[in-house]
């Protein structure tokens, strides 16, 4: 419900090339795909993302075809994250050579038993901890070819972008000034050529 | 010309703009005209943040006010600060829109609109409808906006009368 309660920051796509014959068929089989899928409690995976209901992101099942709101496509994208928190990390590996060194009656632990006490001691914690959840909201405007999507983290847009191609095999283009000012200039009949003759404004040297 | 070499080549186009918004915004009573989107009236807010790039490193500053005029921030500009993201409120007879509008990609951030009226438990999807069309009046306004700006900007018009008012303007605000 992000999308519907409070503020939202969003950034602007256009997507390539013409929608694909059959996508009222094809798409709701590729967000099947691509649907989110929870982190297992056992998995060592520290990270899951797929597609959710915008308006509830528990549900990513898509039983009534929801993401179709004619003439959008509208669905958020998930992403779930495990973190372990660096201080937790080293406290439980500190505890974790100590046992070791006592049991084994040694000083010094070899660079290679240690790494692998670090990757044990990681898994471990990572199974204990809980995920982070965030839902960004995703609106495709179809006939336009237009995607909003709600966040302006650069690397969250490119996770994105790559994640909407792997779903729908369509490629995004940010927005930004240049490629909305030459959209104006085309739709006017007027030259686009003449963006490229244009250079920053600068008042330092007005003679204030 | 690669995509990002490209949106670093024309970063100022959205700045400029910015800098147009804040002097049309100031100059015409805040009201704009945009057609067939009807009247709007725009103001800028209480933040606006200014960025000097060049062979120095990069130097940003933050105005914030109570002042609608900002003399500091105006003042800024004579010393070559771009403005890199603005606070704007757009109203619309009773309703109200406000965001922060970013330079660079031209974001919408922290995006408000208008109190959507449908009732979540007896139109989930009114709701949806009404928000998304609430979100894309407000882009729809930007661009407007935008496009009046480029047009202008490419015409013989900008050097003989546009940019001899907006120097102006920026004058009275020292």
């Amino acid at each position: 419900m992000s999308i519907i309660l409070g503020s939202i920051s969003l950034t602007r796509f256009s997507v390539e090339g013409p929608l694909p014959d059959h996508h009222m068929e094809e798409f709701p089989e590729r967000i099947a795909r691509y649907a989110f899928r929870k982190l297992h409690e056992d998995s060592s995976d520290e990270r899951a993302v797929g597609w959710v209901n915008i308006m509830d992101m528990l549900d990513s099942q898509f039983a009534a075809k929801e993401f179709f709101k004619d003439p959008y496509i509208a669905m958020s994208w998930r992403v779930d994250e495990r973190k372990i928190p660096g201080k937790a990390l080293k406290l439980h590996l500190r505890e974790a050579e100590a046992e070791i060194k006592r049991a084994e009656n040694v000083q010094y632990l070899s660079k290679a038993r240690l790494q692998e006490i670090k990757e044990r001691v990681r898994l471990q914690l990572l199974k204990r901890s809980i995920p982070n959840s965030s839902a960004y909201a995703m609106v495709w405007h179809l006939p336009l070819g237009v995607v909003i999507f709600g966040s302006v983290s650069s690397r969250l847009c490119d996770e994105f972008t790559e994640f909407f191609f792997k779903t729908f095999n369509l490629r995004l283009h940010t927005v930004f000034p240049y490629s909305l000012a030459h959209e104006c200039l085309e739709d006017s009949g007027i030259q686009t050529d003449l963006l490229d003759d244009l250079h920053p404004l600068s008042f330092e040297t007005e003679g204030w | 010309m690669a995509l990002l070499e490209r949106v670093r080549q024309s970063e100022f186009l959205g700045r400029d703009f910015l800098v147009w918004l804040w002097f049309k915004s100031e100059t015409n009573g805040g009201e704009f005209d945009l057609g067939e989107l009807g009247r709007i009236e725009l103001r800028f807010g209480r933040k606006i943040k200014l960025q000097a790039e060049g062979d120095r490193a990069t130097e940003t500053v933050t105005c914030a006010g109570e002042t609608p005029h900002m003399k500091e921030a105006r003042f800024a500009l004579t010393v070559d600060k771009k403005v890199t993201e603005a606070e704007i409120t757009l109203t619309i007879g009773k309703d109200l829109w406000s965001f922060v509008l970013d330079s660079k990609w031209m974001n919408l951030k922290s995006l408000k609109t208008p109190k959507v009226m449908q009732d979540k438990n007896d139109d989930p999807e009114g709701l949806f409808y009404e928000k998304v069309f609430l979100i894309e009046k407000a882009i729809s306004i930007v661009n407007a906006l935008y496009f009046s700006y480029i047009k202008l900007r490419v015409s013989p018009q900008w050097s003989s009368q546009e940019r001899p008012h907006l120097i102006r303007w920026i004058r009275e605000g020292r």
